[in-house]
């Protein structure tokens, strides 16, 4: 089963999220460029790894530095340190913070 | 909302006349083995989950009293909600549907304290289990180092159960855990959280309808409501024991109501307690100093070191270099260090061997028992050495935190064949043995990834191959002594044709049989850290034992039965017309009947019964072709070799040709690569895929593909003259 992942709830949390001074566009994981942080808004793909993702406290509103790679991407959530292969991190869309850096 | 309204103590055991059983649980790497280890010493005793290829690995603690407590060091897991079958072990034992493990008196709950805030969501749900727990909170020096100041006080306070401050890794806080697990009684649990209005009424009619309709205590059925709810799949929930026909139709009604409603209830139930988790967080985490901007806040030293090394361990270039340079030192040592004391271990067998014949007379048991039982075991026991120099490395990788740096670094190459970097560890473990290669599949969540992985871990060639491929390399090169660099170069081809072959069928099987969309995977490097190398050995030690396990049971009836089989009928003794008594013998007759389906690769009979041989342990060929062409024993190895080499290159047909022809050697060792003759590694694929169909698969395409190889091979050879 497969759910779409601009759920309401999803979307308000994303919109509540900004602050002045931050870009209004999402971005997928993998195109956050590498050192640049931002804050998770929507989860897309299976039920199951968006499951697991947010289980993993890597969910909505979630921050994330992502420190580098070409694919498989590091990235730190928490302060713990996680390895996205590409398709998982096109499947998280970030709001790219202005200014937060690694 | 609170699962336990009124704590009451829990006595320690149930049952009055067993010892008390105790859970570890926790995420993984949080050191819930070292903590494991720790606690129990060398009192562990390590098997498999029945149905499952799950390590169980159950030990004895002592309490401060002396009393003896038993410890069940369940798999790692980031949820009770399972995706992999390692942590289904885990749900399942802690919720009681294992008839094989007895339902846990108490859980200790390891956290990682550098990392609390992930590590709760799992010690929450196991709190809604109403049961008694002991929270650790482990690396409490590391957390310190990161600037973070635990208040186990506060947290103990807030949850209601004991929590131990501890550093496993360095044996402190092990004497507090140990009186906590004395403690004849322990509180229940009394954290609160609040389900999302919108779910409560749902998770209050699932957990009447779970104690009416399927027969689960009201805390335990509150905890599969929540899970039915938290994972989106309740066939994975419910696992071994489906739910009722009126809860399945509930839960049914519920999500359809929500799907019209677009209500996300998975999604809310986990933003719902990691809300109650950061609340909690809050107040029993102090920050050393303001931590600005929440990205990569509780950075410390020990992060900014891994953050160094991984800049070099996980680069583009030098991270390939610093992975294709442990793996060449991996393999070197398997291959050089081991020979040391696998010549130990042969003097040894020789020398039990000499002494055992002396006590013998000569006969029928004495052959039995020399030439069936410790010879056949001596074959595979050999072994042991390299099997533990593989499984130290092994060890040492995933102790330091370089094992999932591994796994990045090749998830490129296995994206390629459809799998992620997950699948990587299996097929590296499959180079010493593909048992514990197929083992460590479990970790793999998505069942067609793991299957595939399964399905190909065989083709990396293990260690018992490594002998025969020896053995017909010195047979192949016409001077005594093969030089160093063809023999390096020609193992490189075969185990490069072997993990060629891997990859090729697993990217067909993604393509075609089992194909799915590509995995995504989400991995967790953990911090360096400086080995723990009692937790290596222990880990070495006990995988070496189970494979000397193997090697005293199945290895031994499988060898008897093989003797038993070249040696009965004995031929009628007629001097006028001697026969040859393996032609004679039950293996002979096979052979011959074997013979057609392989005489168009260039093998005869005699090759035929080394290649059923190799079905027990491939190894058994090189003691095959040693009794079929009759080479006399001798104590000393080098001897023993050289002899066989020349009694292969002596080796005629039936016209006076030579039968170890170069093209015929080549095409045994492609034979050997891509074949499936490995009868204990087809018994664990149907352990662990639930039936024969897939270890008959395994054993048609590989066996298949090896014939049709060789097939080509060895007519194209021929018709080129060679």
């Amino acid at each position: 089963m497969l759910i779409a992942p601009e759920t309401q709830s999803q979307q308000a949390g994303c919109v509540i999220a900004l602050s002045p001074g931050q870009p209004a566009s999402s971005v997928p994981l993998c195109q956050l460029p590498a050192g640049a942080s931002g804050r998770v808004c929507a989860l897309r793909g299976e039920t199951a790894f968006c499951q697991r993702v947010r289980e993993m406290g890597f969910g909505e509103r979630a921050f994330v530095t992502k420190i580098g790679g070409r694919g498989p991407f590091l990235c730190v959530v928490n302060g713990c340190r996680l390895a996205l292969n590409h398709d998982a991190a096109a499947a998280i869309l970030v709001e790219p913070l202005a200014g937060a850096a690694a | 909302m609170s699962p336990a309204t009124s704590p009451s103590p829990v006595p320690a055991s149930s049952a009055a006349t067993r010892s008390p059983v105790y859970a570890l649980v926790g995420n993984p790497n949080a050191g819930k083995s070292t903590l494991f280890n720790a606690l129990t010493g060398l009192k562990q005793k390590v098997g498999n989950y029945p149905g499952v290829t799950v390590e169980r690995k159950v030990g004895t603690a002592y309490s401060q009293h002396g009393q003896a407590l038993t410890l069940i060091d369940l798999p790692g897991a980031y949820s009770l909600a399972a995706r992999s079958p390692d942590e289904a072990v885990t749900r399942d034992v802690l919720l009681g549907r294992r008839a094989d493990t007895p339902t846990p008196d108490r859980i200790v709950c390891i956290a990682d304290a550098t990392n609390l805030e992930r590590n709760l969501y799992l010690v929450h749900q196991i709190l809604d289990l109403g049961r008694p727990v002991i929270l650790v909170l482990n690396m409490m020096d590391l957390a310190a180092q990161a600037g973070l100041r635990i208040r186990a006080d506060r947290l103990e306070h807030e949850l209601g159960i004991p929590v131990i401050p501890c550093e496993a890794a360095h044996g402190k806080g092990i004497i507090e855990l140990k009186l906590a697990l004395s403690r004849h009684e322990l509180p229940l649990p009394r954290h609160a959280w609040t389900v999302p209005p919108a779910l409560a009424p749902a998770v209050s009619e699932l957990q009447a309808s779970l104690t009416d309709h399927d027969a689960k205590g009201p805390l335990v059925a509150r905890a599969e409501a929540l899970l039915l709810l938290t994972d989106p799949d309740p066939l994975r929930v419910s696992g071994s024991t489906p739910l009722s026909a009126p809860t399945q139709r509930l839960l049914e009604s519920w999500k359809t109501r929500w799907q019209g409603e677009g209500t996300d209830w998975s999604g809310e139930l986990v933003a719902a307690r990691y809300e109650a988790i950061g609340k909690l967080v809050a107040q029993v985490v102090v920050p050393a100093e303001a931590t600005a901007g929440a990205a990569g806040a509780g950075a410390g030293s020990a992060l900014a070191l891994s953050d160094r090394i991984d800049a070099v361990a996980t680069h583009p270039v030098w991270g390939w270099v610093i992975f294709l340079g442990i793996m060449a030192t991996m393999f070197l040592a398997i291959f050089t260090l081991a020979e040391i004391p696998m010549g130990w271990i042969e003097g040894l067998v020789g020398w039990t061997a000499e002494r055992v014949a002396a006590l013998i007379p000569p006969g029928a048991f004495h052959d039995l028992v020399i030439d069936g039982a410790i010879a056949g075991v001596e074959g595979v026991i050999i072994f042991l050495p390299q099997i533990l120099i593989l499984f130290f490395f092994i060890g040492l990788l995933e102790s330091t935190g370089y094992m999932a740096r591994a796994a990045f670094i090749m998830d490129r190459v296995m994206s390629k064949v459809g799998l992620n970097g997950k699948s990587f560890i299996p097929l590296l473990s499959s180079y010493a043995c593909a048992i514990p290669g197929v083992m460590a599949t479990r970790t793999i969540e998505e069942p067609k990834d793991r299957l595939v992985t399964i399905l190909v871990a065989p083709f990396m060639s293990c260690s018992a191959r490594l002998p025969v491929y020896l053995l017909l390399i010195a047979a192949l090169v016409s001077a005594n002594e093969v030089p160093l660099g063809t023999q390096v170069g020609l193992l490189l081809l075969l185990y490069s044709l072997g993990t060629g072959a891997a990859f090729f069928f697993a990217w067909l099987f993604k393509k075609t049989l089992l194909r799915g969309a590509p995995p995504l995977m989400i991995l967790e490097l953990p911090p360096y850290r400086l080995p723990r190398l009692r937790d290596v050995f222990f880990q070495m030690a006990e995988r070496g034992w189970v494979f000397v396990k193997r090697a005293g049971t199945v290895i031994l009836a499988l060898s008897l039965l093989l003797w038993f089989l070249a040696n009965h009928p004995k031929p009628p003794e007629d001097a006028a017309r001697p026969e040859d008594p393996l032609a004679h013998s039950y293996a002979g007759r096979v052979g011959r009947v074997v013979e057609p389906v392989i005489a168009p690769l260039g093998f005869d009979w005699r090759i035929g019964i080394g290649l059923l041989q190799s079905f027990a342990a491939r190894e058994v060929f090189n003691s095959s072709m040693s009794v079929i062409f009759s080479v006399e024993e001798s104590a000393d190895e080098e001897t023993g070799r050289a002899r066989l080499r020349e009694a292969l290159r002596a080796a005629e047909r039936p016209d006076g040709t030579r039968l170890f022809t170069p093209l015929v050697c080549l095409n045994l060792m492609v034979f050997y690569v891509f074949a499936m003759q490995c009868v204990a590694t087809l018994a664990v694929v149907r352990r662990e895929t639930g039936g024969w169909k897939w270890p008959l698969f395994q054993l048609g395409y590989m066996t298949g593909t090896a014939w049709l190889l060789c097939f080509v091979i060895y007519q194209v050879g021929r018709a080129l003259g060679f």
